[in-house]
């Protein structure tokens, strides 16, 4: 009896392996599905209860159109996410993927251009002029346009009010500044207040990122996929300002998020220059309330360069599975045609998003009083539309790892050009 | 790691040939014979499915390059583009001097300790093994990110050592190239010589007292009684715990991932790591990342070539 059983379980791996297979060739020779097969339920993933998933929800509420389906709302760690869309997406199988899929805006180039016919293009389904151009810009391949812009990554530079008065500065003298100029401040304050200006992690170079965005420069070429490195000029400014904000000693050395977070939470640092979902961290320390003001990012000293970039920031994508009508549909009704919601999103969760319609709302004009009054949501979407377009392309993470090591050859005192030169050459010999 | 362990010690425990040999006597061969058959045939298919199967695909998949799901056969360039990867360089020299200084120290650490332990007149024993012997039981991503925060910037180390006058300056342990090394390197031997102790505080219980006694009788002294009776005594299990140790750091991962996460720049990075940044982290290339698993396995291989030869098993 024993032995059937055994036998059975094998015989029913077998038959599992043997189906895995069969979907493979399936994925390969076309769409996973054809024809509309009208389902009943469609599930979405996201990963942070108190924001994306969050935002999920309250567009469940405000779902207007006349579909008849249930939404079921997944969280999933980022990184679960995008391990199960790649193991997924490449055996061809679409069991257990979900219908709608929030994507890290740096990562969506290579999952549009690896698993090309996974994705289901949204282009007839919304108005591309209704969102900020930099976020169509990374959305969109091959003419389609793939993504709903979710939330803005608009950069800004959060400053400590109270310490830069005593370093004799004002919150004009820190707006619409170049790198150089915040260095000087930087200086001023820390001998004034003994305090750092900013935290840097060496292994990170968000800083850099935001950096050349605001001259419209990226570490590959409009193309997506070439690297550049060497000779890229913003990057060189880029670098150059890294390693001045070094030699200065205005920076804390941190080495993970908790450490960044506790930096400014602490008081340690008079400036954070980071994306704007940072805020609820900021609002974090309730006691500094009032002490905090947001100005437009540094920019870099370059003809051509603008106070705005962006850091982070993700889409929402339409998996081409059964049900891919459906979730195009929730997410029309929603994110793509509601400005309600997008109050909502602001006054619930602090969310951003990158719809323009909504930023005539009531919602974003409230000002706040931890920033002294400001009008802080207004001003960030106002920043937003302002980002120069860059194409993030396929390998953002991959050549920032090739820089992070060049980045501490260049710090330790290595030529600038070879620096860049030999990561050009390496980027170059992995990204075939 | 673990179960590798488990496997093997039974292997060289001579308890379970006695008791086969036993059984023998009892029942028939030919019936012993089916029934076994019937046993094993579900765990070889299994094996096959589960194991074999997937290595001979992984194996041509080490020959295919392109993104995600656009593989295409692209020969021996995989292997070609192995040798001038610097990251991939980086990450096998990483592993190596992982291998090269933490294992002789860990072996060397648990030998002692279990000798220590060992001693008949030794108070609160049961004590102090749990004590060595727990760390083994945490999870690896729970002890990392314990340790992760120990070496910190603000962390108790530097706390430590600052009000202690050792340092005038705090050091950032996980920023610098050397000193992150140096903290994988503790972390590890923190976590895995309890383990490794415990096999040799079996071994040595099976070691007889009167050899010692002899010694005694005839004036060695205490180093002389380790160098010369504990050692070659347990040269076996020393063999084995090496190379378990070996095959274990050879795929570091959790560690690497939850206190440097690689850093800085690639100063950490294993080889593990490197497989799951080019499958999951970068735009992925999976028949990139399968050769780059390939090279585990050559590695694996020949070192354990390298064990049956030393340890010279008959068959």
């Amino acid at each position: 009896m024993k032995k059937f059983n055994l036998m059975f379980l094998a015989a029913a791996s077998m038959a599992t392996l043997a189906a895995c297979s069969s979907g493979d060739e399936e994925a390969s020779g076309g769409s996973g599905s054809e024809g509309s097969a009208d389902v009943d339920e469609i599930t979405a993933w996201a990963w942070d209860p108190a924001f994306n998933i969050a935002a999920l929800e309250n567009a469940k509420e405000a779902y207007n159109g006349d579909g008849d389906y249930e939404v079921n709302v997944i969280e999933n760690a980022q990184d679960d996410i995008i391990q199960k869309l790649n193991t997924g997406l490449s055996s061809g199988t679409t069991n257990g993927m979900p219908n709608i899929v929030l994507i890290e805006d740096y990562r969506a180039q290579s999952f549009l251009q690896a698993y090309p016919d996974a994705f289901h293009p949204l282009t007839d389904v919304i108005n591309s002029d209704d969102f900020a151009d930099y976020k169509i810009a990374t959305t969109s391949y091959d003419g389609e346009q793939y993504g709903l812009p979710f939330d803005s990554g608009v950069a800004a530079l959060y400053v400590r009010t109270d310490y830069l008065e005593e370093a004799g500065y004002s919150v004009e003298d820190v707006t619409d500044i170049t790198w150089q100029e915040y260095i000087e401040i930087g200086k001023d304050v820390k001998e004034a207040t003994g305090k750092n200006m900013l935290t840097l992690d060496p292994n990170d170079l968000a800083q850099v990122r935001m950096m050349i965005q605001t001259n419209g420069s990226w570490y590959v070429e409009e193309d997506g996929s070439t690297p550049n490195i060497a000779g890229n000029e913003t990057l060189e400014a880029g670098f150059e300002t890294y390693k001045e904000m070094m030699d200065a000693d205005i920076a804390k050395i941190v080495s993970d998020w908790s450490q960044f977070v506790g930096a400014f939470n602490s008081g340690d640092v008079a400036s954070v220059p980071t994306g704007n979902w940072i805020t609820p961290s900021v609002k974090q320390a309730a006691d500094q309330s009032g002490n905090w003001a947001v100005v437009p990012m540094p920019r870099l000293d370059m003809e051509g360069a603008v106070n705005a970039s962006n850091l982070g920031g993700s889409s929402w994508y339409v998996l081409n599975v059964d049900g891919k009508e459906q979730a195009a549909d929730f997410l029309l009704n929603t994110f793509g045609s509601n400005p309600d919601l997008y109050q909502t999103l602001v006054e619930d969760i602090g969310a951003l998003g990158t719809y323009s319609p909504a930023a005539e709302g009531d919602a974003y004009a409230v000002e706040d009083e931890f920033f002294g009054g400001q009008q802080l949501i207004t001003d960030l979407s106002t920043w937003t539309d302002e980002i120069p377009a860059v194409n993030y392309g396929l390998h953002t993470y991959a050549i920032e790892d090739i820089l992070v090591t060049g980045m501490q050859d260049y710090l330790n005192g290595a030529e600038l050009d070879t620096v860049l030169e030999s990561v050009q050459g390496q980027a170059e010999a992995q990204l075939k | 790691m673990s179960q590798l362990g488990t496997k093997k010690a039974e292997v060289d425990l001579p308890v379970r040939t006695k008791y086969e040999e036993s059984r023998r006597q009892k029942t028939g061969v030919f019936f012993k014979k089916k029934v076994g058959w019937l046993f094993i045939i579900v765990s070889i298919l299994a094996i096959t499915i589960f194991n074999f199967y997937p290595m001979v695909q992984a194996f041509l998949l080490s020959f295919q390059s392109g993104m995600g799901a656009n593989l295409e056969y692209v020969g021996l360039d995989n292997w070609r583009r192995l040798f001038g990867d610097p990251t991939f360089i980086a990450a096998l020299t990483n592993t190596t001097i992982y291998l090269l200084i933490q294992v002789p120290l860990m072996i060397v650490l648990a030998l002692f300790f279990s000798v220590l332990l060992n001693d008949p007149k030794l108070k609160f024993k049961s004590f102090f093994r749990i004590a060595i012997f727990l760390p083994c039981v945490t999870s690896l991503v729970a002890y990392s990110v314990v340790f992760k925060y120990l070496f910190g910037i603000d962390g108790i180390i530097n706390q430590f050592l600052l009000n202690f006058g050792f340092i005038s300056q705090t050091i950032n342990f996980l920023a610098d190239p050397f000193w992150a090394k140096v903290v994988i390197i503790l972390a590890i031997t923190w976590r895995w010589t309890g383990y490794n102790m415990i096999f040799y505080l079996a071994a040595l219980q099976n070691v007889d007292k009167s050899i010692y006694e002899a010694a005694r009788i005839d004036g060695a002294s205490s180093f002389q009684q380790f160098f010369q009776i504990t050692v070659p005594m347990l040269k076996p299990i020393i063999l084995f715990t090496s190379i378990t140790s070996t095959i274990g750091t050879l795929q570091i991962f959790d560690e690497i991932v939850n206190i440097t996460n690689g850093g800085p720049g690639n100063a950490t990075i294993s080889i593990s790591q490197y497989i799951y940044n080019l499958s999951f982290e970068y735009t992925p290339d999976f028949g990139y990342a399968s050769t780059v698993s390939y090279v585990i396995v050559i590695l694996v291989v020949i070192l354990s070539i390298i064990q049956f030869r030393v340890a010279g098993e008959k068959k």
